[in-house]
């Protein structure tokens, strides 16, 4: 009994120091950064929300094991389209804004001042100089964060509309028709091989079938 | 394990000359735009206020409503599919951004909120529960560093709760929203 206690008691302080570390580890990483917050959970967003798409094709007892052999990988590869295509956008043009207010690219009149004051506009836009590592940078430091910090989510919001809004939809189209044309050619293929080889179907069957052979326009099927 | 082959991976010489060709292409970049100042303090304010007060519940809005205004025309103008199969896309993705928008907005927004009445400093007479996200060694509740670590946790605890509601909400009401716009639009004939 005693050893259970020491064993739950083990248990509860791990836990206890996991949620603190992982409360403290959030602090550090998002609280000077709320671009990045905003790349990272909206990444995370998609790869759960996609992890809930392949899982409500997994666990639908009305799908067969022939369709969720097809439906998975697909989407899979509808997840992965989202998924990269929304953390490669969006976290490079964050990436890129900060380093355009870093290297004094984009600033403000008191940065500028700043710059101007210690001699430094002739290192502006070069990728190594960094305006926030310079010396005597502390008076303008509130300042500076405060303008990293909106130009940060700008451009993170800006790249989520492209990716989410603008590319996502236009290569989902493409990769979703690509896929719909090769799936109505397989399911031609074999209504045509049940009509040249019928097996085990009544003659309304066969007739529908028969008539469908010399009437699709292979449209119909399109429907979703 | 995963550190080594991370390590691995960022010390081989094809990382080196992916990394040395980014940073010359974010060069070729920084040296084609333009200088810029911002002289007004009203735009200077305003930038900042952007970074201070939009959390991913706002950002989730501007999401949907500029996805309103693309995506539909995007599908609209999908000629890789019939008209049929147009209309109902079409109809399907206002349904879905709809649906979609109102939840996460509404999600995100309530567990921030939450978050912020439960990351209080623990003190006297504050129950201990309303200090359950406070980080240790937090000293104030007012720093912009803390105001975005309570937006940043809510939207981890929305995204939880958003894996139940992706199902119980959004896609009955995406169903819904979709029949009622097929419908109203004349059908899917």
């Amino acid at each position: 009994m005693t050893d259970f206690i020491k064993i739950m008691q083990k248990m509860s302080s791990t836990v206890a120091d996991n949620w603190s570390g992982f409360k403290v580890h959030m602090l550090k990483n998002y609280g000077e950064n709320p671009g990045k917050m905003l790349v990272h959970t909206g990444t995370l967003g998609w790869i759960l929300s996609s992890l809930a798409q392949v899982g409500a094709v997994v666990f639908n007892d009305k799908i067969s094991p022939e369709q969720k052999s097809f439906l998975i990988p697909q989407e899979i590869a509808d997840a992965a389209i989202n998924i990269l295509s929304f953390y490669v956008i969006t976290n490079s043009l964050k990436n890129f804004g900060a380093k355009l207010v870093s290297t004094g690219k984009l600033r403000t009149k008191r940065i500028r001042n700043f710059l101007e004051k210690n001699d430094l506009m002739s290192k502006v836009g070069k990728l190594d100089f960094d305006v926030s590592k310079q010396p005597n940078f502390s008076p303008i430091a509130d300042s500076y964060k405060s303008f990293k910090n909106g130009v940060d989510v700008v451009t993170s919001t800006v790249g989520s509309v492209i990716s989410c809004n603008i590319l996502t939809p236009i290569l989902r189209n493409e990769y979703a028709s690509k896929r719909q044309k090769q799936t109505i050619a397989k399911m031609q293929q074999h209504q045509l091989n049940n009509i040249q080889h019928p097996r085990g179907i009544s003659i309304d069957d066969y007739q529908k079938l028969a008539s469908m052979k010399f009437s699709s326009s292979g449209n119909s099927a399109l429907r979703i | 394990m995963i550190s080594k082959v991370f390590s691995r991976l960022t010390n081989s010489n094809f990382y080196k000359g992916v990394q040395k060709n980014v940073r010359r292409f974010e060069q070729s970049a920084l040296d084609l735009l333009p200088d810029a100042t911002f002289n007004k303090n009203k735009t200077v304010g305003l930038i900042g206020d952007i970074g201070r007060d939009i959390s991913s519940a706002e950002n989730r809005l501007i999401l949907g409503v500029s996805a309103l205004m693309s995506q539909p025309f995007i599908d609209a103008k999908n000629k890789d599919v019939d008209e049929k199969t147009r209309k109902v896309s079409v109809c399907r993705t206002i349904a879905k951004i709809v649906a979609g928008t109102l939840t996460g907005y509404a999600i995100r927004k309530g567990c921030i909120s939450a978050i912020k009445n439960w990351s209080q400093l623990p003190a006297k007479g504050i129950p201990r529960y309303k200090s359950l996200f406070t980080p240790k060694g937090a000293r104030s509740t007012n720093s912009e560093a803390f105001k975005q670590y309570q937006n940043a946790m809510g939207t981890v605890v929305a995204l939880v709760v958003m894996l139940f509601t992706n199902f119980a909400i959004d896609a009955p009401l995406t169903k819904f929203l979709t029949n009622l716009l097929v419908k109203q639009t004349g059908g899917d004939k």
